[in-house]
């Protein structure tokens, strides 16, 4: 299973996407995001299935107005 | 092994915490070498990284005894296999990367249990923050039991019923309760061996709990006292071989020592 995995260095920071780790469970998924994104000491860590990211805008939104509008 | 004239703490407590930091140098030692082996980088990379954990925690520990008379030459690998007091599951980690999972984990867990059970005032701190690497060591290396718990739940038992009494050797004999324990007698530790016993195995019981690893096998009595050696922590005579404590001393790099 893939996780998208979330940091951000200081409290009030935006938080990021700075990776992905694939593994075999929630828990297994928390440990490798610890372990291999750990370059910074991070406020906040976490990770995220693949399957549960809401898509907002996967493409391009249509800005076109017709004419006569 | 030369003794200074003071010694603040007693003489088994001393035993106990090298007992500690035995185990954590041959773990650190074992990780460093799996750590090219797992299934996958994030696996490589955990046990690199508990491995240098695990050295920096042995060098606290290697203060700490120094300062109550051992040598530091000694603490560092100057002596014989035998006189080692690692956890026995450790003395050698051959076979597959789940046999190496369910080797190192309840070697790792055991030595936590016995820090954890430290109680003075002054390595308080030092324990805190070993306490900060372990919950992630222990945390990972039970999400990996789990997994191949579905994955290969025969290796894991099998490996289990031989590593478990060993680690449970590591933590004392079932009959040291709390009239008993020598350290806790003394006030070193706040729980008896037999305290920390009841909550290590529980542990392990519920982590399998409801999977296909059946513990009904393990040796939960081990070790008999009449066998158990107190310095080294174990029953028998096993220890880590020559070419652990060579690779731990880093012989071989001292060739490469600027002068």
């Amino acid at each position: 299973m893939k996780y998208e995995v979330f940091a951000r260095i200081n409290q009030g920071d935006d938080t990021i996407n700075v990776g992905s780790v694939t593994a075999q469970s929630d828990r297994l998924a928390r440990m490798y995001a610890y372990n291999t994104f750990d370059e910074e000491d991070w406020n906040y860590l976490a990770v995220v299935r693949e399957e549960n990211l809401l898509e907002v805008s996967g493409e391009q939104p249509k800005r076109e107005v017709a004419a006569g509008e | 092994m030369r003794w200074r004239p003071v010694s603040e703490w007693p003489d088994p407590a001393v035993d106990y915490v090298q007992a500690i930091s035995d185990t954590k140098l041959v773990l650190s030692h074992r990780y460093a070498e799996w750590s090219l082996s797992g299934p996958s980088l994030e696996d490589d990379i955990g046990g690199a990284s508990a491995a240098q954990e695990e050295i920096g925690h042995v060098r606290q520990l290697a203060r700490e005894l120094e300062g109550q008379g051992r040598d530091l030459a000694w603490i560092n690998g100057q002596r014989e296999p035998e006189a080692f007091a690692n956890a026995a599951c450790l003395d050698r980690v051959e076979g597959s990367w789940t046999e190496y999972v369910a080797s190192v984990a309840p070697a790792d867990r055991a030595a936590w249990y016995l820090l954890d059970a430290i109680d003075r005032e002054d390595l308080a701190g030092l324990i805190t923050k070993m306490g900060e690497d372990e919950y992630f060591h222990l945390e990972y290396h039970d999400a990996r039991l789990e997994t191949l718990a579905e994955e290969d739940p025969e290796t894991v038992q099998n490996t289990l019923e031989t590593t478990l009494p060993q680690s449970l050797a590591l933590i004392g004999p079932a009959a040291y309760d709390a009239d008993a324990d020598p350290v806790f007698e003394s006030g070193f530790t706040d729980r008896s061996v037999a305290e920390i016993r009841d909550a290590y195995i529980d542990h392990y019981r519920r982590l399998f709990e409801g999977t296909d690893v059946s513990l009904e096998d393990v040796e939960w009595d081990e070790p008999e006292l009449d066998d158990w050696d107190e310095q080294r922590r174990r029953s028998g005579d096993g220890s880590i071989s020559q070419t652990d404590i060579e690779q731990l001393r880093g012989e071989k790099n001292q060739l490469f020592t600027m002068n």
